[in-house]
């Protein structure tokens, strides 16, 4: 089973079933996406071909590495919030306030969930993201190791952010995070991800994060990466968007990796609403692969598309906006704009807007997009003033991601964030 | 002291400032007038080091200090000071946490401003200048009417209290009401120890603030020098009784005299 039509993977659906003693369902889900992981051709992408990357994963340590001493000082920060805390496979720390207990929250890591509440878990593990939809969500239905279910019952405000922290240590190889989040009618939540994946050479980091907002739910979903050089990561977030509720997206990605990035929302239902803001440090040889993408389904349907890119060095990105407004999303409009700055000689950016538009009735659709390097008026404006040109540069980009950094919604993250884009603007 | 000793300055191979002599002691308020494309705002971007004017002759000297020799913010940190025509947008960085930036770059290390002293401090000045105090968090300059942006490049002169202080045409914009608010700002400011460069077209700033040394630029240089008689002399008769003097036909830069 481990070698198949060219694909060397180092583990197998049926030893994490096993290992895990998941219910039966789930074995045959792992089963069904494993044979659908072996079916689907590597594809060459608009912009990245994946036909000779590797597709190997695992094996899987058997137990978690030490934490690093940025996760583990990050861990601390967040000492008494919701959180699931994942490190090579193993939850290492699991803790939802009494409060959200009591009015029938439940945060688990996925594996417990898809024992202890079995039924919800299978009525909506996989129904946004689907198995065969490409061959990295096959790998990651099939081989989901270490991951996050968030159930926020019907009417249920949350207050506080809930996070999920993903970390890999120096000896995995490769990984396959999964999260699931259901919010359930008229509830609201902030849920945040924040990802550290390893950089072992020649495997595959495959993540999926499946959201799904009931009628009149209000989610926000931020999510942290560090894609570095390393694995191929190859992910894929999407939210189901229910009658008049909202998601907003929140992505920031600092990073020299390779990597093809998909975030999504479909908005089922009428009067559904997404907004999907990214920005994204790339340095080094990164190659980004990132698409922000909106499916108008329902009826007047709402969307706004905003990503702001930075590219050092020899990095290599695409930032592409999507916006499909099916037949019959009546009255549905979809905003877009898409900024990359180059900071370097040999950084390359590409913005790519698409505006798909089946349906004659719809609102304003708009989309800008522009590639460039810093602007020198602005820079010689500050440093009029007496700032010294570096770090003149570096407020221009502040300001440039700053209105990004301030939606994501837990202090203790917002704060890891703005301190990790601090030094990477300092290098 | 600043001194201009043979100015030249090129903008895109054209010599735009072609051979300009000034000397501004402490305390002095010069006005330099002059109909447009004689060179006027060149002179003051060239002497805050814009990037796109190259220098190509002359001297420039604060208290003997070679000013050419030095990079934008450092000629800032030495205490000049420009208001500029075209101050720039920058989107995401607020006023109050550029000027306090700003600021503390003048200061140097060691000697920041406390940050509550700064924001009363600028409030304060912004309520002088009739700026609205949501301003501080604002933008810099994003989405500042014309008038605004003027008002707030004299916020910045105050807040930085610089020694050689260039306006370059900060009347243009600005309502009667305005312009009295901004001349009261730089009487205010007026001590043995800053000077004053002020480009304008019209006399009508003068009267408010009242020049000591009023010269004309043509072609790229100063044509004739006077008190504050012959700004009044300009605004009366305009500027062709001087051409008719001097035999010049075309004032602009580039025509031959």
């Amino acid at each position: 089973m481990a070698e198949q039509t060219g694909t060397i993977v180092s583990v197998t659906a049926a030893d994490l079933a096993k290992r895990n003693g998941e219910p039966g369902w789930l074995r045959d889900a792992r089963n069904a996406a494993w044979n659908a992981f072996q079916s689907l051709p590597a594809p060459r992408l608009e912009k990245t071909d994946l036909r000779d990357r590797s597709w190997d994963l695992g094996p899987y340590p058997s137990t978690p590495g030490p934490a690093s001493d940025e996760v583990a000082e990050l861990v601390a920060k967040l000492a008494g919030q919701p959180l699931v805390y994942v490190r090579d496979g193993f939850t290492v720390a699991l803790h939802l306030p009494e409060t959200w207990v009591e009015q029938g929250v439940v945060l688990l890591d996925l594996t417990t969930a898809a024992r202890e509440h079995s039924a919800v878990v299978q009525a909506h593990l996989g129904t946004v993201v689907k198995e065969d939809e490409s061959k990295w969500a096959a790998l990651n239905t099939a081989l989901w190791n270490g991951g996050l279910f968030l159930y926020v019952p019907r009417g249920v405000e949350m207050d506080q952010p809930v996070h999920f922290v993903y970390e890999e240590t120096g000896q995995a190889a490769g990984g396959a995070p999964r999260a699931l989040v259901v919010a359930d009618e008229n509830s609201r939540v902030s849920y945040v991800e924040v990802h550290f994946t390893g950089q072992a050479a020649d495997k595959v980091h495959a993540g999926v994060t499946e959201v799904i907002a009931k009628a009149g739910a209000k989610v926000t979903a931020s999510v942290v990466t560090q894609y570095r050089k390393g694995p191929n990561h190859l992910s894929v977030r999407r939210a189901s968007v229910g009658n008049d509720a909202t998601v907003d997206w929140v992505f920031s990605d600092i990073g020299d990796g390779f990597s093809v990035v998909l975030l999504e929302s479909d908005l089922v239902g009428q009067g559904s609403q997404s907004t999907i803001q990214g920005i994204g440090i790339g340095t080094g040889r990164q190659h980004l692969d990132l698409t922000a993408s909106v499916l108008h389904h329902g009826r007047y349907s709402t969307s706004d598309i905003r990503l702001h890119g930075v590219i050092k060095q020899r990095a290599n990105a695409v930032y592409r906006s999507s916006t499909h407004i099916f037949k019959n999303a009546v009255g549905a409009g979809s905003e877009q704009h898409d900024r990359m700055l180059m900071l370097d000689k040999r950084a390359r950016a590409d913005a790519i807007p698409m505006l798909l538009i089946d349906e004659n009735d719809v609102q304003r659709c708009g989309h800008a997009a522009s590639v460039g390097r810093m602007d020198e008026n602005q820079i010689y404006y500050l440093m009029s003033r007496g700032i010294p040109r570096v770090e003149a540069t570096k407020m221009i980009l502040w300001g440039y991601l700053e209105p990004t950094v301030q939606r994501v919604s837990s202090d203790v993250i917002r704060e890891y964030l703005a301190a990790r884009i601090d030094r990477e603007l300092e290098a | 002291m600043f001194e201009i000793e043979d100015l030249r300055v090129s903008v895109e191979d054209k010599e735009i400032v072609r051979g300009l002599n000034l000397t501004l002691r402490g305390g002095e308020i010069h006005a330099i007038m002059g109909p447009n494309g004689t060179g006027k705002s060149t002179l003051a971007s060239a002497l805050m080091g814009h990037p796109a004017y190259e220098v190509t002759g002359g001297r420039v000297t604060l208290d003997g200090e070679d000013v050419l020799e030095m990079a934008v913010d450092e000629r800032a940190r030495k205490g000049m000071f420009l208001a500029m025509q075209y101050p720039a947008e920058v989107p995401g960085v607020s006023n109050a946490n550029f000027i306090r930036t700003a600021l503390n770059a003048r200061l140097g290390e060691g000697n920041e401003v406390p940050v509550i002293k700064f924001h009363r401090e600028l409030q304060a000045q912004m309520k002088r200048l009739n700026i609205d105090p949501v301003f501080a968090e604002r933008y810099l300059n994003e989405g500042f009417s014309g008038g605004e942006k003027k008002r707030n490049e004299i916020l910045q002169m105050v807040m930085l209290k610089p020694r050689v202080v260039i306006l370059d045409e900060i009347d243009s914009g600005l309502d009667i009401d305005a312009l009295k608010i901004v001349a009261e700002a730089v009487n205010s400011m007026r001590s043995p120890e800053v000077t004053f460069l002020i480009i304008t077209h019209y006399q009508r700033l003068l009267q408010y603030i009242v020049p000591d040394h009023v010269h004309v630029m043509m072609q790229g240089r100063i044509v004739r020098s006077g008190g504050r008689e012959l700004a009044e002399r300009l605004e009366a008769e305009g500027y062709d009784w001087l051409k008719h003097e001097l035999g010049i036909e075309d004032e602009t830069v580039g025509a031959q005299a």
